[in-house]
């Protein structure tokens, strides 16, 4: 860890782990076309190498294939410097490819050293809990999680479940460690605690690939960068002196254009907010909302943010306090009423609470706003297809994707589904989104936030949550900083990302 | 390491322009494992039949549509109970008895509103469960099973002194055979296209699949789940109802001894038909096929002499297999 202490015998020690995981001009294609079609990239062992790229550039292909869930139609894999055949996740597994992502694979019942036990190649037929507990114990000394083994897992927090699974990675001998967007979920200081474990494990010889939309991170925690595009590599960069631009640059071959502000002038409130708490979440919040604007509300994980967007939503029966919209009351816990007066919400949770997976596009886009397309109940085909050609134009989605499942599409894409589902509809008044940008590239959080700023001109209250400092700023009219369950602050275009930064890490609240 | 299913780039797509105008078997043909079974049924009937004497008469024939409608109709029900995420109904067949009751008891009154009333009955006592699972994520197996007992002692109290007999002869209606078919075989296959524009074709069918495929993000998106769910049950409870007054005239009372094997009957044919048990997915054709399938196995069976153990057991197996065959089908179109 300490480059002083590197004496030759360690050295030599790294340099027969050095080899790490290497790609060579890997390929894929699925029918008639090429996701992938010349990716190579080397990740020496004890370093942490960073693959980036737009949606749809390749880069979930090239992480399913790492992780044996695909295989490669041409090139070569090697660890170690040996080719290897990733048939199967298993397979992966047993050569030493360890992956953590969002979607963790711990199970919150048990306890934390009983995690650490799960899958692993020793694991004994009768456990021996107290040699589990010191193996649990040096495994979270190793990473630097401060947590006793006894502990169960439900009871931590996601980043350190996220933790866990690293741990548990280790446990394994994984010689490779491949993170897929793991800070997509995290807040600030759950952040550095997985940076810190990632540095760690690298520091014990790992290869560690960190696949990333948060630029920031990869420059400050990566040691290189292999950036791909249209199924090809094109730079591999060291990220010394790196600049964020740089690696936006090459993704897009050009610099997104910022999405213009409204006016400051503003219409009457249309959405009144009174004393409103949901126990356990937020504590009386009282703002007022008008049309042709966008709110951005603040906060890390668990600051009551996204929840704001979720109880306006109808999702939280136990809330108190009024919500008035244009003069009518809202109901409280009852979503379906909730959008019927004609506000909507779009999940932060896309596969889990957001879209219908093995529909079509159009059916996404459609299926809350069937009332419209129907006479007496039925179903109008033409009005559909009308409709659905036209809400998709309004969602920048290619015609020709109208009747593909979702679940075939980039995440990118799915988002702007999820997004386009509640644009272009007369009945939306209000338009709530938790995270709407999350796991999207720079290329389509432009694009996204385009499509925001355009539905707000056209008269519709857009209100967000978002964890990403830089999409609060850019994006948002009125950002309200959130902290423990109150405002701390709320600022009219004057947000700035040290003040935003510092409100939500550390801000009081006022009552 | 387990990951959700691949996600394939955007540019990758293979554009699928699949009409969804022409449902069912007739569009994926071959290319859906899940039709192969279909197939080798088919394969397995004529070979077996053909060595099974009076398989091949027309008497034989008849007898086979006849169960093929009765099952049919009670699994076109439980058809929408699936697909709008309900899983299945566990008291089909109690349900039918019951109405069955209702129907021979009412037939006094002439054979349309014996019929009203059945369907009615039905479909209020199923509508409350589909409300019930819709609105607070009751357990639709608990609930299932607790109202088929319910229904049960309803049924018993109904026939305690003597089976239900009919109180006319209006009945006799529903055994006519038209055209040399039983009404029973036209009153499926006008069923099976009145649920499958039901299905495709309505506000509530498209709900329907979006309830059963993803709750949560049906909620979320502020569609009406209960309504939706309570919808999809009220329309089951109905055509169980028709499947009870059809076997009720065919054999002139109804008792509740069969119950259970139409239960098990009518999840099969949907089973067997490829409709997916987890919700979202299906249609009223393949469970008209479903039925065929397990119709044409239990005569087969029956007409070689099987015990019932044995007929359990090879419509189990091929339940086993459709529902293997279907998730290997859904694994494939995730990748």
């Amino acid at each position: 860890m300490n480059p002083e202490t590197s004496h030759p015998a360690t050295r030599a020690g790294r340099s027969e782990r050095s080899a790490g995981l290497e790609l060579r001009s890997v390929q894929r294609s699925f029918g008639p076309i090429r996701a992938v079609s010349d990716v190579s990239m080397a990740v020496a062992g004890g370093s942490i190498h960073a693959l980036c790229g737009h949606n749809g550039a390749g880069k979930s292909t090239v992480v399913n294939m790492i992780c044996g869930l695909l295989q490669p139609d041409g090139g070569e894999i090697l660890i170690d410097g040996e080719v290897v055949s990733l048939h199967s996740t298993y397979e992966a597994q047993r050569l030493g490819i360890a992956l953590v992502d969002q979607e963790l694979s711990v199970i919150p019942t048990l306890t934390v050293a009983e995690n650490l036990m799960l899958g692993s190649v020793d694991e004994p037929l009768l456990l021996h809990r107290r040699r589990l507990r010191a193996h649990a114990q040096d495994l979270l000394d190793r990473i630097g999680l401060r947590c006793s083994p006894d502990m169960l897992l439900g009871d931590l927090s996601i980043g350190e479940r996220q933790l866990v699974e690293i741990a548990r990675a280790l446990g394994r001998g994984a010689k490779v460690l491949l993170l897929d967007e793991p800070t997509a979920t995290l807040s600030a200081p759950e952040i550095e605690l997985v940076f810190s474990a990632v540095r760690a494990t690298a520091a014990q010889g790992c290869a560690v690939i960190f696949v990333s939309h948060r630029l920031g991170e990869v420059i400050e925690l990566c040691d290189r960068v292999t950036i791909v595009r249209d199924g090809l590599t094109v730079a591999t960069l060291s990220t010394d002196g790196l600049h964020a631009d740089e690696i936006v640059r090459h993704m897009l071959g050009e610099l997104p254009a910022p999405v213009a502000k409204a006016p400051s002038d503003r219409a009457e409130p249309s959405l009144v907010v009174d004393h409103l708490t949901t126990p356990g979440l937020f504590e009386d919040l009282s703002f007022e909302v008008s049309r042709g604007r966008i709110y951005a509300f603040a906060g890390q994980v668990g600051s009551g943010a996204s929840e704001v967007l979720r109880a306006l939503a109808g999702l939280y029966p136990a809330t108190s306090g009024s919500v008035v919209l244009d003069g009518t009351p809202l109901p409280v816990g009852r979503p379906g009423a909730t959008r019927r007066h004609g506000v909507a919400f779009a999940s932060s949770d896309r596969k889990g609470e957001g879209l219908f997976l093995t529909k079509d596009v159009r059916s996404n886009l459609l299926v809350s706003r069937l009332r419209a397309l129907s006479s007496l109940g039925v179903l109008r085909r033409r009005r559909m297809a009308t409709v659905g050609a036209e809400v998709a134009r309004s969602a920048g989605i290619a015609p020709g994707r109208l009747r593909t499942p979702v679940q075939q599409l980039s995440g990118g894409n799915q988002q702007k589904v999820l997004v386009g589902r509640n644009l272009a509809d007369p009945t939306v008044r209000v338009l709530l989104l938790d995270e709407p940008t999350r796991g999207v590239d720079v290329g389509g959080r432009g694009a996204i936030h385009q499509l925001l700023r355009e539905t707000a001109v056209t008269g519709v209250a857009v209100l967000f949550a978002s964890t990403e400092l830089d999409e609060l700023i850019e994006l948002a009219d009125t950002v309200v900083t959130m902290r423990e369950g109150r405002v701390v602050a709320v600022y009219d275009g004057d947000a700035t990302e040290a003040g935003v930064l510092s409100d939500i890490t550390h801000g009081e609240g006022v009552a | 390491m387990t990951r959700a299913a691949p996600e394939q780039s955007a540019s990758v797509t293979v554009e699928r322009n699949a009409d969804d105008r022409l449902p069912g078997l007739l569009r994926t043909g071959l290319r859906d494992p899940g039709n192969w079974v279909l197939f080798a049924v088919l394969v397995v009937a004529i070979i077996v039949g053909a060595s099974t004497p009076r398989f091949f008469t027309i008497e034989n024939a008849k007898a086979i549509c006849a169960s093929t409608g009765t099952i049919g109709i009670a699994a076109l029900g439980v058809t929408l109970i699936m697909v709008c995420g309900g899983l299945a109904s566990l008291a089909v067949g109690e349900t039918a008895a019951v109405s069955g009751m209702v129907f021979l008891t009412m037939l006094g009154h002439g054979l349309v509103p014996a019929l009203l009333a059945a369907t009615l009955a039905a479909a209020v006592v199923t509508g409350i469960q589909g409300w019930v699972i819709g609105a607070w994520r009751a357990n639709p197996i608990i609930l299932t099973i607790a109202v088929g007992s319910i229904l049960t002692a309803v049924g018993a109290r109904m026939s305690s002194t003597k089976a239900v007999a009919p109180a006319s002869e209006a009945f006799e209606h529903l055994n006519k055979t038209p055209l040399g078919v039983p009404v029973v075989v036209f009153a499926l296959l006008g069923l099976t296209v009145l649920v499958q524009l039901l299905m495709s074709g309505t506000r509530l069918g498209r709900l329907m699949y979006a309830v059963g495929e993803n709750r949560a993000a049906a909620v979320a998106a502020g569609l009406p789940v209960a309504w939706t769910v309570a919808c999809g049950f009220v329309v089951a409870g109905a055509l169980m109802a028709i499947s009870g007054a059809f076997s009720a005239a065919s054999s002139h009372t109804i008792t509740l001894e069969g119950a259970n094997q139409l239960t098990f009957n009518a999840i099969a044919a949907v089973l067997a038909g490829g409709t997916s048990i987890a919700g979202g997915f299906g249609s009223a054709t393949r469970t008209l096929f479903g039925a065929l399938m397990i119709a044409t196995i239990s005569d087969l069976l029956l007409l070689r002499g099987a015990e019932v153990g044995t007929q359990t057991l090879v419509k189990g197996l091929l339940v086993l297999v459709v529902v293997l065959l279907g998730h290997v089908r859904s694994r494939r179109s995730r990748t």
